[in-house]
């Protein structure tokens, strides 16, 4: 939660610096996307387990798919609904809550939509925090995990732990991991529609 | 620069360190990126003239929609 603050006053403070100063940064904004991208490489090379992979059966395997599609989906409904480009509602859609890679890979082409996919996947972030407690007292807490998207690997882990229960875990960080694997490939090419 | 060549770098390397059995711990190197990324995500955004509201309540629409399309189909058919 106290990184989730850092990012939140980095970005104010960005955009504060950008309205009222608008200094000359050159491409270091570039530069920093592609150590990210390397470092976000660097660490699924290390991280990947074939047999984490097997343990926790197919249905489980179908999730992330689904979540991608679902997220997908939902992105291009809300762009019809705000009159905006369907190109951009589906790759703010694809970035499944991973604002950090989502935001800055739309930024390339459209600094605004840049920012709408940065805020729009961090609140999906921090409603899966707040929401899914409450919702795994309605539905199946393993269907439940869709709605961390990519995150579920990471920062909704504990949440998603905590109340869904420790065989849950596996499907989430499964699940995160998937779709991990699979957003920095697929949005570029979402982009380039 | 396309962002499959960091990538696949990124991943070999990441391969070839398991392979000899280290495992850098790369948590604060990814945290400096990331906060220096969103600084800069943040500069170019304020450069921009956004409606500020509009941004806050587009975002709040795409959030909701992707979640809600993410729970139906994993509701449904998984």
């Amino acid at each position: 939660m106290r990184f989730l603050y850092l990012v939140l006053t980095s970005l104010t403070a960005g955009i504060l610096v950008g309205r009222f100063l608008s200094p000359n940064f050159g491409n270091a904004y570039e530069v920093m996307l592609y150590v990210l991208i390397f470092l976000i490489g660097m660490d699924l090379g290390l991280s990947f387990r074939k047999e984490e992979l097997m343990k926790v059966g197919r249905k489980a395997l179908l999730l992330p798919f689904l979540t991608l599609i679902g997220s997908i989906l939902g992105g291009l409904m809300a762009s019809l609904l705000l009159g905006i480009e369907p190109k951009w509602g589906l790759a703010i859609g694809a970035g499944c809550g991973w604002y950090s890679l989502t935001g800055p890979l739309i930024a390339q082409y459209s600094p605004l939509y840049g920012a709408v996919g940065f805020l729009g996947n961090l609140v999906r972030e921090i409603l899966t925090i707040l929401i899914y407690p409450i919702a795994t007292k309605r539905i199946d807490p393993k269907k439940a995990v869709a709605m961390g998207g990519a995150t579920t690997m990471d920062t909704t882990l504990p949440i998603i732990t905590k109340f869904g229960g420790r065989e849950v875990a596996l499907v989430a960080f499964v699940h995160g991991f998937v779709l991990t694997a699979l957003i920095p490939f697929l949005l570029p090419l979402i982009l380039t529609l | 620069m396309n962002v499959f060549i960091p990538l696949t770098l990124g991943l070999l390397l990441g391969y070839l360190l398991r392979l000899i059995g280290k495992k850098p711990s790369l948590e604060a190197p990814v945290s400096v990126a990331l906060l220096a990324m969103i600084f800069f995500l943040g500069v170019k955004t304020g450069e921009v003239q956004v409606n500020g509201l509009w941004l806050l309540f587009a975002s709040m629409v795409f959030a909701v929609l992707t979640i809600a399309g993410s729970l139906f189909l994993a509701e449904v058919m998984g």
